[in-house]
């Protein structure tokens, strides 16, 4: 399988305290809900420049929400793009999952029957009993059926099938998703503020912010076949804020359109 | 917590009258009877329904066996909520006994997760232990237990001993006595009218002004259309 190189943690990559408290609503909430939907916003523009697929989806009751991503892939790992809407952008096909687009709009290396594209779901949700951003996924083929963790896990690659096994975490288990009720996998959160701590704890040496949801999905996601590309990081220490960076160039020009 | 022991008695003890029936499309060497159970409100239907799996086995193949699941008016019964829970929000208005029908193919992949052994029930069991521990205590007082505590808890479950059961339970009920509760509330509402599952939210037992706060203070904050309005 063709993985591209994930983000790696820089060493001494910073953490802006001041800027994650300000979010803060609740006394002593180390991550508290509105700070996860800020990093979620900031993860999601990023996403969109590159197309990378990421999107919002608020609930029904629009009290909360949470970030998702869809993804097709063929059984044997290349990924299938829609060309044409960009030239240096690969993007994904459309989000809604009612709309299932047929195969000719799509360009395949390999000649493919419908049984073998696959579809990846990521769903980035708040846990607020443990005050940490949790993982839930699932695939199935085109003609709904699930699945099994063992045939995601196939096409992960062995190094992050280790990392997953070493890690801090429990295990992956099949729970209900708290929006959707539908079933998914979940990478158990428990233990996420346990290896999330060093990485924000890293703060006052470099005043670089970093996105508390980029980092941390760039540690979960690979292992379990879901790539965070390098410009997210990139992205991430240019603060909304900061003097040359493209984002704030950016800012500055809608506020002067104002 | 010791003045609330009838009460925890009542409620661990509950049952609900249960009539299982085997869907009429399975295959069978001969007719299948139905099988009468009591169900204990506080379990998992997986748990509990050895019984109810081994006597419609006895009348079907293997061929025609896979994963055992459990529908009521079409409805897929989600083993993962308590029975106490299945039975209220969908059969409560019904009369008894309830009457559930017995699957062993096609199993709803889109509903139901899939309960291939007991040691998933109890995995699910303890991480919702664990969660609302995160909530009362920041997970302190679950985390401080040895493993053979937490074997105790589910144990005592799986087997209805109320004494076993408590002998740990009462630890994760306690507070320190300079508060005045818990540092949230663990509870979920649930309701058939919603697509989501279920409303869980941050909610302290004490308000700002030191009052403690009851149920109907809770019912308006996170679920204001399940209380009346004032003077209606």
């Amino acid at each position: 399988m063709n993985w591209q190189p994930s983000l790696v943690l820089l060493p001494g990559e910073a953490h802006g305290w001041r800027s994650l408290f300000s979010f803060s609503m609740e006394e002593n909430e180390f991550f508290g809900e509105k700070t996860f939907q800020h990093y979620c916003a900031e993860f999601i523009k990023h996403s969109q420049k590159i197309g990378d697929g990421w999107e919002w989806r608020a609930s029904k009751d629009c009290s909360d929400g949470y970030m998702c991503k869809t993804h097709f892939q063929v059984k044997n790992g290349t990924a299938v793009s829609h060309q044409g809407t960009s030239d240096h952008v690969q993007t994904f096909l459309p989000v809604e999952e009612a709309l299932d687009p047929p195969l000719d709009d799509l360009e395949v290396n390999e000649t493919t029957t419908a049984a073998e594209v696959i579809k990846y779901e990521y769903h980035v949700l708040y846990s607020c009993s443990y005050q940490v951003p949790v993982l839930y996924f699932r695939a199935s083929f085109l003609d709904g059926r699930p699945l099994a963790l063992k045939d995601i896990w196939e096409g992960v690659h062995e190094c992050y099938k280790m990392r997953l096994l070493q890690g801090p975490w429990d295990t992956i288990t099949q729970q209900e998703h708290p929006i959707l009720g539908q079933p998914f996998f979940v990478l158990h959160p428990c233990k996420t503020s346990e290896f999330m701590t060093p990485v924000l704890k890293n703060s006052q040496k470099i005043n670089r912010n970093v996105n508390y949801i980029t980092s941390w999905l760039s540690m979960v996601g690979p292992a379990v076949g879901l790539n965070v590309p390098l410009s997210y990081a990139t992205a991430a220490s240019q603060d909304e804020g900061n003097v040359d960076g493209q984002d704030s160039s950016i800012e500055r020009k809608s506020l002067e359109e104002h | 917590m010791t003045d609330d022991k009838d009460v925890l008695r009542d409620v661990w003890f509950g049952r609900i009258p249960t009539c299982f029936t085997l869907y009429q499309d399975e295959i069978t060497e001969r007719e299948a009877e139905p099988y009468y159970l009591l169900l204990p409100r506080v379990s998992y239907l997986t748990l509990v329904t050895d019984k109810v799996k081994k006597h419609f086995q006895k009348v079907m193949r293997q061929e025609d066996i896979s994963e055992i699941w459990f529908e009521y008016e079409g409805t897929p019964l989600k083993w993962h909520y308590p029975i106490g829970l299945l039975f209220d929000l969908l059969a409560s208005s019904s009369a008894l006994p309830w009457n559930i029908t017995v699957h062993f193919k096609s199993f709803p992949e889109k509903d139901l997760l899939h309960c291939p052994s007991k040691d998933v029930i109890e995995a699910h069991f303890m991480s919702c232990v664990k969660e609302a521990d995160a909530l009362k205590h920041k997970s302190q007082v679950i985390n401080e237990m040895q493993k053979k505590d937490h074997k105790q808890l589910w144990m005592g479950l799986q087997n209805d001993r109320f004494d076993q059961f408590w002998a740990i339970n009462r630890k994760l009920m306690e507070y320190p006595a300079e508060e005045n509760g818990f540092r949230y509330i663990p509870f979920r509402i649930y309701q058939t009218t919603t697509e989501r599952p279920f409303i869980q939210k941050l909610f302290r037992p004490v308000s700002t002004d030191g009052q403690l706060h009851t149920l109907g203070d809770l019912l308006k904050e996170v679920c204001p259309s399940a209380v009346a309005p004032e003077g209606s």
